[in-house]
């Protein structure tokens, strides 16, 4: 009987058609929403995400990674001192102004890394050395940020062009001269600025000798120590906030830092809302337009239903029928949508932005999600044929 | 020589009493309807709209109970069986030709004749198999995988009558088969019914409203405000312009 119901669903080009229709745009909505929605998220905790570092130690107040509170350099030394310790290196973080040549200025994350040892230096660098970051006045610049910050000019077509900087280029911050070095490859920060790379004593300099620039301190344990012992035992010695870097935000540890810096931007921002509406859009526009589908589907084969039920069909295998009709059309549906948010999101990917991340939970989620759609279309659909009597049949 | 008369029973109701609504808007529908039909038998239930024929069509094929009587096919009572029960006895041994044909659209010919089979529990392949055949014998060969709406009315409805037949059934149930056909068809119609449905151990209930087949029928019992009136042998012995 399956296979005749599934005859039955196909037979019906039109209305299947409108069905995945509904189905497709439900799964793509929620899917595609779901990623994006993750890869802006994402971008909050890029700052631990692309410095690698397996403990970082913070002020106490700071509650995310992107909240730096500046501590004394002294505290360096109190942290180096805590057992257990292998090395802990400066880090500075600050938002300024870069002033381009054109006279344009553009706002940039500047980071300042320890010029020994360049512990929190980007890992991959497309252009340029980073030991050139020891000659005066010098920057790594990310690719985002050469591009944001190149020359615009008039191609041969008479089109605008970018011409992105490179190595040599200079621009300014705070007056004075930063000379590109290298060009590197990190991912985005939630800010939208790029990230402009030097060492930490030269941040004080660009920051116009802010008297405090240690924003963080980057902690690398003695061989055998447990991170999370190790960052409880320096929050002791030191009064200090001590993170992991472990970047699962699903995870339960409290000690996360971009667990944390996650959570506080779903808490105290308004993104998961402007999403989470666009995501239950997707689930009720599944729901009205499948459900009603599915429903006119069955009003249009009631008749044949009912004969199926004269005939001595039991209302189980009517309800499996149509569950089986319901769950094929979800099926196809959620196929259809998640490959068309895929195809979306790797144009997405390839331009760099919106982000785009599709967990494998988002994936099973939206399968979740539009099966249940199907489900809830199935039930109206037994609940229709369930009512109707067998002996309608006979009245023409 | 003997008659359906000195057949077995094989469909028996006594003193069913049927009514829709209640108070002000109750509608009896059958009042104290006693009917028998033998096996071997075509028997023909006719009347003026209204009278009774498709409920009482419906209490003997089980898809409708009655408030009080008896209702007994081929020895079984359905009068105290379950809904599922019910539902069971028709699977197993009813088959029916409906007035509209109810073939569904969507499928084909050979899958709507495989429906009753599947039903069943029937193998794929058997169920192929058997409506293959029935097909055939219907006179269809050829147009199994064609849609029934590709389908005059006359084909539709010997795709109707080998889905009804194709299972085997004990008793053919048959609603208004001809009202959608033109009086040539309709008497083949017929006569595909009376030659497929011979057998001793076959009952063949027929309600319409078509005087042109009267002949078809080996008795012919008439109703009335719910009741039978009369049963006759002869259709010559009815008057038609009642009817």
């Amino acid at each position: 009987m399956y296979r005749l119901a599934l005859n039955m669903l196909f037979g019906d080009r039109a209305k299947l058609a409108m069905l995945l229709c509904g189905l497709a745009f439900s799964a793509l909505l929620m899917a595609q929403q779901t990623s994006v929605f993750f890869g802006i998220m994402s971008w909050t905790y890029t700052p631990v995400y692309n410095i690698r570092a397996p403990i970082w130690v913070s002020d106490p107040m700071v509650e995310q990674a992107n909240d730096a509170k500046p501590m004394r350099d002294t505290d360096l030394y109190r942290v180096r001192s805590v057992d257990g310790v292998a090395w802990a290196a400066p880090l500075h973080t600050s938002f300024l102004q870069a002033r381009m040549q054109d006279g344009n200025f553009k706002l940039i994350t500047m980071v300042g890394i320890d010029a020994d040892t360049f512990a929190g230096a980007p890992a991959v660098l497309s252009q340029g050395l980073i030991e050139d970051l020891r000659l005066p006045n010098t920057v790594i610049v990310d690719e985002w940020g050469a591009q944001l910050m190149g020359r615009v000019t008039k191609g041969a077509d008479g089109k605008e062009v970018v011409i992105p900087l490179k190595v040599g280029d200079t621009f300014e911050v705070n007056d004075l001269e930063a000379r590109i070095v290298g060009i590197c490859k990190v991912r985005r920060a939630f800010t939208g600025g790029p990230f402009v790379y030097t060492t930490y004593d030269r941040t004080k300099q660009y920051t116009l000798g802010a008297r405090r620039t240690l924003s963080f301190m980057l902690v690398e344990p003695q061989a055998g120590v447990d991170p999370v012992k190790l960052c409880a035992r320096i929050e002791a010695d030191t009064g200090l906030k001590a993170w992991t870097s472990d970047t699962v935000i699903w995870s339960w540890s409290d000690r996360s830092l971009a667990r944390n810096t996650f959570w506080w931007f779903w808490k105290n921002t308004g993104i998961p809302f402007s999403f989470g509406t666009a995501v239950a859009l997707g689930l009720f526009v599944g729901i009205a337009v499948s459900g009603q589908t599915f429903y006119s589907f069955v009003l249009e084969n009631l008749k044949y239903f009912a004969a199926i039920k004269a005939m001595g069909a039991g209302m189980g295998v009517i309800a499996r029928m149509l569950l089986v009709q319901a769950f094929t059309a979800g099926l196809l549906g959620f196929g259809l949508g998640v490959g068309m948010a895929q195809a979306i999101g790797r144009a997405m990917i390839e331009k760099g932005m919106p982000p785009f991340i599709m967990f494998p939970q988002i994936f099973w989620a939206t399968l979740a999600l539009v099966l249940g759609i199907s489900l809830v279309s199935a039930i109206i659909g037994i609940i229709k044929v369930s009512r109707v009597d067998a002996a309608t049949v006979f009245r023409g | 020589m003997s008659t359906h008369a000195d057949q077995p029973v094989a469909v028996r109701t006594r003193s069913v009493d049927m009514f829709f609504g209640d108070g002000e808007t109750k509608v009896t529908a059958l009042k104290q309807a006693d009917f028998e039909a033998n096996r071997g038998e075509l028997i023909m239930l006719v009347g003026p709209s209204g009278c009774g024929k498709t409920t009482l069509l419906s209490v003997i094929a089980g898809t409708l109970t009655p408030q009080t009587g008896t209702v007994e096919v081929f020895g079984q009572r359905l009068d105290g069986l379950s809904q599922e029960e019910l539902t069971t006895f028709r699977r197993k041994h009813l088959g029916f030709v409906f007035q509209s044909f109810n073939l569904i659209p969507t499928l084909s010919v050979l899958e709507n004749v495989m429906v009753p089979l599947l039903i069943q529990g029937a193998s794929h392949d058997v169920a192929v198999a058997k409506a293959r055949a029935m097909l055939e014998k219907v006179g269809l060969k050829g147009r199994e995988y064609g849609q029934p709406n590709a389908l005059s009315g006359g084909q539709q409805q010997r795709v109707a009558i080998a889905r009804a037949l194709v299972h085997e059934p004990s008793l053919l149930i048959c609603d208004e088969p001809t009202s959608a056909l033109d009086k040539d068809t309709g008497a083949q119609i017929m006569q595909m019914v009376r030659d497929l449905s011979r057998s001793p151990e076959r009952c063949v209930v027929v309600v319409t409203h078509d005087h042109r087949i009267f002949r078809f029928a080996d008795r012919i019992a008439e109703m009335e405000d719910g009741r039978i009136r009369r049963v006759v042998e002869d259709a010559s012995l009815l008057d038609t312009n009642h009817l």
